[in-house]
């Protein structure tokens, strides 16, 4: 069992296609480790290299204290479970679960009690002689995790394990996952492009974009306070809904322009975010769905807003409204498309499933003074002072 | 009718035209084959013999020495599969070069056997490139003439043959090699294995079935494809050294005039490789 560490890890590929670039990346012993973001952000080529199967650039990468840039995979004593499980065909559960072993030069009574202690963990006592093409996908996905397991490794690395499962069973292997990670405690670096996994497995969570790392934190901090506009944008479904939007002073401070409606700003905003001036090129300004609050009456802090789309869920409602203007029509609002990430003109809002909007009504709606965030137009980069 | 019975009567009208190529074109020269077998044909006229050529072609040496030879090229077989083998997970590994070198390698494929035949047959001559090698390394005391001598020329047939098996083969290899799920290697490498072992724990099990078509192809182009070479390099000799059944057949018929004993031959052959192709049916199908 050991930590790992990144230290301004960079891998190029060809003469200039940055996979990753100057990752830095602590995780500590037992912790469990998720690496998020969407295709192409290099997350997956941080992991192989993690495992040696491919070359560092740049940087220092140390596992249990040790630099392994040139250390070969099978002396780094790490597991892999493969995004397609890479189950060798030809030979049976057992055999596959054993073969590290095996290739160590373990005897075969030690070899068969651990493969039989790991089966036993994973459920799969019943199918040690079974060739991987006679397994469901969640039992090939559990002698994948078996694999790794029966050899006691420093660490785990996980890339996409879920993606190949459906649904339901991909809910019941990432408790199955983070339940075995817990009972093993060795430290584990999972890979994944699906924000609910990385929220419900990883104990911090980093997410990554365009090779580099843009945040690294435990969900929740991930959730309440992202760093950037492109972290508050990619974790929560629906994302937060981002707005473009000018400055305007008023008798209590400052107030945001929604068109010809106005939002006032707590004064608390003033002191806890670096917000601009208000004659200058304004803010993103963000709320989460659930934020957005549907009322019955006009009220100071509330803004008229028309449902353009409605998308029952079940359990909610997704609520997709635009700004109106006083006469009805629709507000203009900013929507630079060049910006750091694409900011739509429309909120989106959760309600209760008994909700009686239908499209085309006009409501109030209140925005949870609680829960602002506020962005710099041009880096994206949070407002928020003391992060 | 029956839908039932409107569908096998579909089968049986849609397999009639196959059913009548091979009966017309393998069946009935068989059966003609057989036939030829119990009379002295000179190619014009045949007169029914009954038995006589059976029992005199057993005691016929050269047929035995055919076969003989014929047992003998099969030691090639594992050099026309291991040499095929070796090139192809080199090429795999993508060497730098490899692109060219698939070229080379695939090139006698794509070249007439006569012309190899002759290639080979100036290798292999006293005054061939053989020789000159030999020679130029400094050796000039020592010269070889393997097609000159009964000993050595069935050696230098069974050489050109691996020569001109390897292209094919080696693209066999190249093309099982590239459905081999790259990840395997990986996962095999992390869990400890070297390059050897991932070659005979992972490599191997998966080349496993176009080892065995390599195997079925070498073999039938041993009994039935090896007619030119010989034609070419030894004309069957010196002597019956590198007369195999095929050239066997041919000699009989169309030098010797008897066409009644050379179909009795081609029965003896197509015996033999239907033994051989039904045993190596058996060795694929007995794979899941």
């Amino acid at each position: 069992m050991a930590e790992i560490t990144f230290d301004g890890v960079t891998k190029i590929f060809g003469d200039d296609i940055r996979a990753v670039d100057e990752l830095s990346l602590h995780v500590d012993d037992g912790e469990f480790m998720v690496l998020v973001g969407p295709s192409g952000c290099g997350k997956t080529t941080a992991l192989r290299m993690l495992a040696g199967l491919e070359d560092i650039t740049s940087g220092s990468l140390s596992i249990g204290g040790t630099v392994v840039n040139n250390v070969l995979p099978k002396d780094r004593d790490v597991a892999m479970v493969f995004q397609n499980y890479a189950l060798y065909p030809h030979m049976t559960v057992a055999q596959n679960m054993g073969f590290a072993l095996k290739i160590r030069g373990q005897s075969k009574a030690e070899v068969a009690k651990k493969v039989g202690e790991a089966a036993a963990i994973l459920r799969l006592t019943e199918y040690l002689d079974r060739r991987p093409k006679a397994l469901s996908g969640g039992q090939r996905q559990r002698v994948a995790m078996g694999r790794a397991i029966v050899r006691s490794p420093q660490a785990f690395l996980m890339d996409e394990p879920l993606s190949n499962l459906d649904a339901q069973l991909r809910v019941e292997m990432r408790l199955e996952i983070a339940r075995i990670q817990r009972l093993l405690g060795v430290a584990t670096v999972y890979v994944t492009h699906d924000q609910i996994e990385a929220m419900t497995m990883g104990d911090r969570v980093a997410v990554m974009r365009g090779g580099r790392l843009q945040q690294c934190d435990t969900p929740q901090d991930l959730y309440d306070h992202p760093r950037n506009e492109f972290v508050a944008g990619f974790m929560g479904s629906p994302p937060m809904n981002l707005l473009r939007v000018g400055l305007e002073a008023n008798a209590d401070g400052i107030a945001l322009v929604l068109g010809s409606q106005r939002l006032d700003v707590p004064t608390s905003y003033c002191s806890s975010h670096d917000l601009p001036t208000v004659d200058g090129p304004g803010v993103v300004f963000g709320i989460r769905p659930e934020d957005v609050e549907v009322l019955d009456a006009s009220s100071s802090d509330s803004i008229m807003t028309r449902v353009e789309r409605r998308e029952a869920l079940g359990a909610e409602i997704l609520v997709h409204l635009s700004l109106v203007d006083a006469e009805g029509d629709n507000a203009v609002i900013v929507n630079d498309s060049g910006a750091f990430v694409a900011r739509p003109t429309r909120l989106v809002a959760k309600m209760g499933p008994r909700s009686g909007v239908a499209v085309g009504d006009q409501i109030q709606v209140r925005l949870n003074r609680e829960h602002f965030h506020f962005f710099d137009a041009d880096s994206g980069l949070s407002l928020r002072r003391n992060q | 009718m029956t839908l039932k019975r409107r569908r096998q009567l579909a089968g049986v009208v849609f397999a009639l035209p196959a059913i009548a190529l091979v009966v017309g074109f393998i069946g009935i020269p068989i059966g003609q084959a057989i036939y030829y077998s119990f009379t002295q044909w000179n190619g014009l006229t045949s007169t029914w013999i009954g038995t006589s050529t059976w029992t005199q072609a057993f005691h016929n040496t050269n047929l035995w020495t055919a076969l003989r030879n014929n047992g003998l090229l099969l030691l090639s077989v594992p050099f026309a599969l291991a040499i095929p083998l070796c090139i192809a997970v080199l090429l795999h590994q993508r060497v730098a070069g490899w692109r060219i070198f698939r070229s080379i390698y695939f090139l006698p494929t794509a070249i007439s056997w006569v012309v190899l035949g002759l290639v080979a047959e100036r290798f292999f001559a006293y005054q061939g490139t053989l020789n000159s090698i030999i020679h130029a390394l400094g050796f000039s005391h020592v010269s070889t003439n393997m097609l000159g001598y009964e000993s050595e020329a069935l050696i230098a047939l069974g050489i050109t043959f691996v020569f001109t098996m390897i292209g094919t083969n080696t693209m066999l290899f190249l093309t099982g090699l590239a459905t081999l799920d790259p990840s395997l290697e990986e996962a095999a490498r992390i869990d400890g294995a070297g390059r050897w072992r991932i070659f005979r724990s992972i490599t191997l099990p998966h080349l496993r079935r176009f080892i065995q078509l390599a195997f079925v192809m070498t073999v039938i182009a041993l009994f039935s494809a090896l007619f030119s070479l010989i034609f070419v390099m030894t004309g069957g000799g010196p002597g019956y050294a590198t007369t195999t059944m095929e050239f066997l057949i041919y000699e009989t018929g169309f030098n010797q005039g008897d066409f009644g004993t050379a179909a009795l031959y081609g029965l003896i052959l197509f015996v033999i490789t239907g033994i051989v192709g039904v045993v190596q049916l058996r060795l694929i199908g007995s794979n899941e």
